[in-house]
């Protein structure tokens, strides 16, 4: 027979070892055994451990770091009451990028994304966090930038997790919150803290499901911000009662307190808690939560402000440096970006975002070799993904290193995970296909695009622009439409049907076209002709 | 190197105009390079898939037991 091993020490190794699903199941058994499992006997020490144990664990299943995540629904997005200034003035809200004046470049070289900034090279959770202006705007999948956050937003994403962790515990869940006498584990402190954690990033998502699926359904999310609330309120409670315990002089609670408000979306409170938390220590992580809240507010010049203070205590710190660069980057201030970005290099040489964001700024500052070199770094660093190979492509093609291009984009599509990413490869080759002149198979490539995602909106302007090389005017034009419905963020598709009803001499639609285009592109010289020379045909009538 | 200056002399016409016909060609939409994503974004998105696939293996396993039990 084998000798068994004790199983808590069993445990505690799965958990360093992150099995977490094991461990949480070994507790389990060692819970039954002993009889009671809800709350831990302070009789039973080794219960209690293993109570602890798999609360920790169930928490680092599903942990995703607070700072990280940038969850905004439909609800809070449009109905936001808490920016300070409805009219802010240029250069001071995260809700106007404003036009580019620090000699980035221009949306004619750049791709933009609906929010009108210029695509970046790294994906967050919270990137494009740009509001959308309308409710129809916001509704519509913004494909082109190709976000991070499909639009069913947070409340999907933390639902269906939730369903999931509800799922594959069949008896009900660990700890029954309701159940729970907070004010005794609050006298517990290292209790206290773990539980806290568990109800935070646990429990926060199994209970928002009862809710959350109506809501989902009936497409609002207020109602799950609602009963989120709910959970909340007893995290909140619980941290509350901690951290009066503690006579209010552990910083860590004042920050979990924070952090709650910040969920419940009461972010003058939550400032309150993480300035207090910062007087009596200062820590990066509460410089950055603080950040948050303000980026929430919509006040970035106030976030620089404190990255910047955060910097005098901290010099050199990463985190700090990056967040100043996705400010700026948000604002749509690319020069200073890449500064800080450059500097987030200088301490940390193997930061991704830091790599990808240069990287992509060079190949659009018309710089693709330097930009290759940036990537290949990347790769180096164990990058593997389609998205790395696909720029690597589309590098090595624009700095003439073609005995690359096709091997790289071959290895794209066959990493590529889902349709969405196998559509923007077979877009870009097909721009490698104009560039080479095989129209056929530029024609081929931007069929494929739309095959594998039929809301490609670049891929209908290019082919729109293969066709009428053809001769085919009306394709064109059907083409253009679809392009110009799809993404009206884009001046390509305005501008290119207002030529072709141009030529055709329909001069009212080209005239709306062209109107729509300026909108779009205020400094696109080509629109500026086109406009006047149609004003002087009206003038003419 | 004189040499190839006085072979090769640039034309500049001293009568007559020069004109260049301005033509709007349409333009192409620019290539995407596409964005990294970062590691939360990976974990959040496998979270998601994995919890969709339990759901969706759920409701299969219901089925299944509603046509046994019909």
């Amino acid at each position: 027979m084998r000798s068994e091993m004790e199983p808590l020490l069993l445990a505690w190794s799965y958990f360093r070892r992150r099995k977490f699903q094991l461990c949480a199941d070994l507790c389990t058994q060692m819970l039954e055994k002993s009889p009671y499992d809800q709350e831990p006997d302070p009789e039973l020490p080794v219960s209690q451990a293993a109570w602890i144990l798999k609360a920790r664990a169930l928490t680092e299943m599903v942990y995703v770091d607070e700072i990280d995540v940038d969850q905004e629904g439909i609800a809070e997005m449009m109905l936001d009451e808490n920016a300070i200034a409805q009219v802010p003035r240029p250069g001071t809200s995260l809700k106007l990028p404003g036009t580019n004046q620090t000699g980035g470049p221009s949306p004619a070289i750049r791709p933009i994304t609906q929010a009108g900034r210029p695509i970046t090279g790294f994906l967050r959770p919270g990137t494009q966090s740009g509001r959308p202006g309308t409710m129809e705007q916001a509704i519509r999948t913004p494909r082109t930038a190709y976000t991070a956050r499909p639009i069913t937003s947070s409340s999907g994403r933390f639902v269906r997790l939730g369903t999931a962790s509800m799922l594959t515990s069949p008896d009900g869940p660990f700890i029954n919150l309701s159940r729970l006498n907070l004010t005794k584990y609050a006298q517990k402190p290292k209790l206290a803290k773990a539980l806290f954690e568990y109800i935070f990033h646990h429990e926060n998502d199994v209970k928002t499901i009862h809710l959350g699926d109506v809501a989902l359904h009936l497409g609002i999310d207020i109602m799950v911000l609602r009963n989120r609330n709910h959970i909340e309120s007893k995290a909140l409670d619980l941290a509350a009662l901690s951290t009066e315990h503690s006579q209010y002089k552990d910083w860590w609670w004042k920050v979990q307190i924070g952090k709650c408000y910040y969920r419940l979306g009461m972010y003058r409170e939550a400032e309150k808690q993480f300035k207090s938390a910062l007087k009596q220590q200062e820590m990066v992580d509460t410089f950055l939560y603080l950040a948050k809240v303000y980026i929430s507010l919509d006040q970035p010049v106030t976030a620089l402000n404190l990255f910047k203070q955060g910097l005098d205590k901290f010099p050199g710190e990463v985190t700090l440096l990056c967040g100043i660069a996705r400010i700026y980057e948000e604002m749509n201030n690319i020069s200073s970006a890449a500064e800080y970005y450059r500097e987030v290099l200088k301490q940390d040489n193997t930061h991704v975002e830091a790599i990808a964001c240069i990287g992509s700024n060079h190949f659009y500052s018309d710089q693709p070799e330097i930009a290759l070199r940036f990537y290949r770094r990347l790769l180096q660093m164990g990058v593997y993904n389609c998205q790395l190979f696909n720029n690597l492509g589309l590098c090595c093609f624009y700095a003439q290193q073609y005995d690359m291009t096709l091997t790289s984009f071959e290895r794209a599509l066959a990493l590529a995970e889902n349709e969405e990413e196998a559509a923007d490869i077979w877009y870009n080759l097909g721009h490698v296909a104009v560039g080479i002149g095989d129209m056929n198979l530029a024609h081929q490539c931007f069929r494929l695009t739309l095959v594998n995602n039929n809301h490609h909106a670049e891929a209908y302007n290019n082919l729109a622009v293969l066709e009428m090389r053809k001769g085919h005017v009306e394709q064109a034009r059907a083409l253009l439409q679809t392009a110009s419905s799809l993404a009206p963020h884009m001046y390509e598709p305005h501008f290119n049907f207002a030529t072709v009803s141009d030529k055709i001499g329909d001069l009212q639609r080209s005239y709306v076209a062209a109107q729509k285009s300026e909108a779009a592109f205020p400094d696109h010289v080509d629109t500026q002709h086109l406009i006047k020379q149609l004003k002087q045909h009206f003038a003419m009538l | 190197m004189a040499e190839v200056k006085s072979m090769f002399r640039e034309v500049l016409p001293k009568q007559g105009q020069l004109s260049v016909e301005d033509i709007t060609t349409m333009v192409l939409c620019k290539p995407k390079l596409l964005p990294l994503k970062s590691l939360t974004l990976e974990k959040l998105e496998k979270m998601q898939q994995a919890a969709q696939d339990t759901i969706r293996q759920q409701e299969m396993a219901e089925k299944e037991q509603q046509q046994i039990t019909h």
